[in-house]
């Protein structure tokens, strides 16, 4: 570190630029100060989706889920889908067909799941029951909190 | 922790990525015919000997059948007589045709193997006193019999393909019937040899699942689009309710076959559709035909779509290696690849309506995803724009301090 | 308002403290700066580190997604995780330039041992912020390198089992680990530094700063004092212009060279190529390839850790093993040299030899 000049006589203009110097500093300690300030305080407020949804998702409201009735909804990066099924129950299963990852879908002609790629069925226990798939669907757990379905996985 | 570390990662998002779209569209076009495993074949005639050895694996064995079931009592010479080749199948039938003895041994097994037999081309023939088609003992062997769902059985799914081409790659066998002996490598190079083969699906069609496997008979013309109907459904269902339905019925052409061949199933491509050139639809259409506006717009449909995809492809990995995560990125491609499914199958309506509807989702999702990435550069330079607002503070306040330290009074 | 707050604590009394404090003016004297530049990393440290105790949860199942959660979801969470991630290195890389600039320039001698036993401590718990805290993510890397860190306690006789057991909160390394670790890295390891820190930093301020040996021995030659500079505000300026700098640099990795997260661990899924630990344990991990199978009948990973527990040894107690005399002074610098050149080149090794 260079070492310190001599310094003048304190006339008016040193005084004056010492005084400029400290304002100076000052306010640029105050610019850096506000930029580690605002990373901070902005950090501090929760974004708008407060947790990761790899664990548990909301699938939308259980009022508007009819019997006989499904619904698709996006779960980390995987589909799943939420069945309400012809008795009332909520039954949720992951959305990807075993056989080659195609997205399910609900028919409640057949009232189980069906896989339009080719041909494969489901029964509403996840269970693969005619075509192609060679494995069921793993299943959620569905449950309600208000009006709002929660379906989650185990880890 | 080297930026450079991140190429590993990107790369492996951009492989599987890459790898899931090929599941999807499946565009697996395989390289080399493929060659079903090894099955022995059994000897013209066995030895005793070899037919004792072979006898100790077989399920009739395991009934607590033996020799004399089938060959009845030993010839003055010692030795048991083979079964005349016409005579095979009625022998079976004595037992595995009548429900109350299959009964004592396995209740759920069919008892019309015979019924189904006669009415096969192998039947018919066989039934005139022609011994050169096949008979019960040609798929099934004779003295190592194994259930069709164990893996030693050359009628287990994966070798079904082999077994029949036994006989009909063999050009002399098939000329006198006027069957082409290309069949089986025809299959070989097919999409579904591929997946039962090389991915070991066992749910793909091979011989039997088209043709039957006792009632063995070509399904016909006009009857091949309900067999693909099974698996197919949609497009099945959407090609039927087409224009194209009644076009092709009126031509005498077969639905399916015209465009996807019957053995020499290849993925589809969307060159194919156009009207210029090799492409399947050129082969009927031009200019002048109805459905020329249909082709090309579905043609351009799905360009749009792949350009727009690879687009987001890029800008994704490129954000992805910078460091930046874009797993909303990754999802939205996700649907975009479900669109781009969903596109093929509608191409069998041969209409825009319902095609375009899907190419729209497709679209936005591809967009969706090509918007996250460009959200992710776009963060990436806000970050170095803000990074730079405060390293200009910083350098401000430190320049102003480093003044201030070289005018501080001597110590 | 000063006033009411003099009367009731030591305001005065510290104040004056510091006005009077002085720092030694010489050759040498940018070296003292290092000490500051670790307590200044370690300070972002616990500021970055209590912000992600806010976001991150420490179970196996959810640890990597919410380090994720906070580098995409969190604003400026790829800002905090980045810097903790950062300033953690460089906080080691400074504290090792602290330890070697004081051992060259014997700052260790009477009556300055118990300072020196307690920095030696303190880059002991740092090392172990650094090992607890490189597992918290749960991502593949550090799940292996926890692996086969832990696996080397195993080598000691006797009690190798039980430690490992007690590092690793079982048999394997699994989601105890994790939360163990984390317990370790927020709660006691930053209670073990408060109390360190603080008996090292009031040492520092009781003893003043320390003058070497060849400095000392011309200003007595000389018969002036060696010059000195009041610690506000000439020395306390300059230390904080070297922060500021320090804290551009951290803000600069950030932004070009954020930390990557890498994948979530697999327990099941065979260890990758080339696991390798952090690079300040990498001259260990190197060290420990030439070291044959079997040494005078014991085996060499045994040998390897009794030869580093000396090692570490030797240096908690150095200020009683040197004498103070020319002589065993110039020992102690050959010997901390060499000591320097072989932790950089197995560092190099490891680094450029390829990873099997």
């Amino acid at each position: 570190m260079p070492s310190a000049q001599p310094s003048a006589p304190t006339p008016a203009p040193a005084v004056g630029r010492r005084r400029v110097l400290n304002w100076l500093l000052g306010t640029w300690s105050a610019g850096v100060f506000g930029s580690i300030a605002f990373p901070v305080l902005r950090y501090l407020v929760p974004p708008v989706i407060p947790e990761a949804p790899t664990l548990s998702v909301t699938a939308g409201a259980a009022s508007t889920l009819a019997p006989n009735n499904a619904r698709i909804v996006p779960f980390g990066s995987t589909p799943a889908i939420v069945v309400r099924t012809p008795t009332g129950e909520l039954r949720a299963f992951e959305g990807t067909c075993t056989h080659l990852a195609c997205t399910v879908q609900y028919r409640p002609d057949l009232e189980h799941i069906w896989c339009a790629c080719h041909n494969g069925h489901y029964d509403l226990n996840g269970k693969n029951i005619a075509g192609p798939p060679p494995r069921p669907l793993t299943a959620y757990d569905a449950n309600v909190q208000g009006d709002e379905i929660v379906i989650s996985r185990r880890a | 922790m080297k930026r450079g570390a991140l190429i590993v990662p990107g790369l492996l998002v951009l492989g599987v990525l890459a790898a899931s779209i090929a599941v999807r569209a499946h565009a697996r076009q395989p390289d080399s015919p493929a060659q079903p495993p090894a099955v022995p074949a059994p000897p013209a005639r066995s030895t005793p000997d070899q037919a004792a050895a072979a006898f100790k694996d077989d399920v009739h064995a395991k009934a607590g059948l033996g020799c004399e079931s089938c060959h009845g009592q030993k010839t003055s010479g010692g030795s048991y007589a083979p079964v005349a080749r016409t005579a095979i199948a009625p022998m079976c039938a004595t037992c595995h045709a009548d429900a109350s003895v299959m009964r004592k041994f396995a209740p759920q097994v069919r008892i019309d193997q015979y019924a189904q037999y006669q009415t096969s081309v192998h039947g018919r023939q066989m039934a005139k006193g022609d011994t050169r088609v096949a008979t019960c003992s040609d798929c099934h062997h004779s003295h190592g019999i194994v259930q069709v769902r164990d893996t030693r059985s050359p009628v287990a799914p994966a070798h079904v393909a082999g077994t029949c081409a036994a006989c009909h790659t063999d050009a002399a066998r098939m000329s006198p019937f006027n069957r082409s002996p290309d069949v089986f490598s025809d299959w070989s190079k097919s999409v579904h040899a591929d997946a039962l083969l090389k991915r070991g699906d066992r749910s793909a069609p091979t011989c039997n699942t088209c043709h039957g496997s006792h009632g063995a008979t070509p399904p016909g013309i006009d009857a091949v689009a309900n067999v693909c109907a099974q698996c197919h459904v949609r497009e099945a269902e959407l090609f039927k309710a087409s224009k194209k339905a009644a076009v092709f019925a009126e031509m005498g052409q077969s639905d399916c076959l015209t465009c996807h061949s019957n053995h020499h199933i290849v993925a589809p491509d969307q060159t194919w559709i156009s009207l210029e050139g090799e492409a399947i639809c050129a082969t009927c259409h031009d200019e002048t035909t109805p459905g020329a506006l249909v082709i090309r717009s579905v043609r351009k449909g799905f360009d749009d779509l792949q350009q727009r995809m690879r687009d987001a492809e890029g800008v994704l990995s490129r954000a992805e290696t910078a460091g930046m995560l874009i797993e909303d990125g990754k999802l939205a491609m996700h649907d975009a690849t479900e669109a781009h499914v969903r596109m093929r199958v509608l191409v069998h309506a041969f209409a825009s309506p319902p095609f375009d509807e899907v190419l729209e989702e497709g679209l936005a999702a591809a967009d969706k995803s090509r918007a996250v990435g460009d959200d992710a550069m776009d963060e990436l330079q806000y970050r170095r724009r803000g990074l730079a607002v405060a390293t200009l503070l910083i350098l401000g306040f430190l320049a102003t301090l480093f003044v201030k330290i070289r005018q501080l009074p001597p110590s | 308002m000063r006033e009411w707050l003099a009367h009731r604590v030591p305001l005065d009394e510290v104040e004056a403290a510091i006005q009077h404090k002085r720092v030694p003016r010489h050759r040498y004297s940018v070296w003292y700066y290092l000490g500051g530049m670790t307590l200044f990393f370690f300070i972002v440290q616990v500021v970055t580190g209590i912000l992600l105790l806010l976001y991150y949860r420490p179970s196996a199942e959810e640890a990597y997604d919410s380090v994720q959660f906070i580098m995409t979801r969190v604003p400026f969470g790829w800002l905090v995780r980045s810097i903790h991630s950062w300033s953690a290195n460089l906080m080691v890389g400074a504290a090792f330039v602290h330890l070697f600039s004081v051992l060259f320039l014997k700052a260790y001698r009477r009556p300055r041992e118990i300072t020196w036993i307690s920095g030696v401590l303190l880059l002991f718990v740092i090392l172990a912020f650094g090992f607890t805290g490189y597992l918290l993510p749960w991502n593949e890397v550090a799940f292996f390198a926890t692996r086969v860190g832990t696996d080397m306690a195993g080598a000691v006789p006797v009690v190798g089992e039980t430690t490992v057991r007690f590092l690793r909160g079982g048999a394997e390394v699994t989601g105890a680990t994790l939360t163990r670790f984390y317990g370790v890295h927020v709660a006691v390891l930053p209670a073990i530094t408060t109390v360190l820190l603080g008996l090292h930093l009031l040492l520092v301020q009781y003893h003043g700063m320390s003058v070497p040996p060849s400095i000392e021995a011309r200003a007595k030659t000389d018969g002036r004092p060696v010059p000195t500079m009041p610690f506000v505000p000439h020395f306390a300026l300059r230390d904080l212009f070297g922060w500021t700098v320090a804290l551009a640099m951290l803000a600069g990795l950030s932004a070009y060279l954020p930390w990557e997260l890498g994948h979530k661990a697999d327990p099941f899924a065979p260890a990758p190529a080339g696991i390798h630990p952090e690079w300040y344990f990498l001259w260990t991990f190197q060290a420990l390839k030439y070291v044959p199978g079997q040494v005078l009948g014991l085996e060499g990973e045994l040998v390897a850790i009794i030869v580093m527990s000396l090692g570490a040894g030797a240096l908690v107690f150095l200020p009683f093993i040197d004498r103070n005399t020319p002589r065993s002074r110039a020992v102690i610098t050959w010997a901390a040299a060499a000591a320097l050149v072989f932790m950089v080149v197995m560092t190099a090794l490891a680094f450029t030899g390829d990873p099997s």
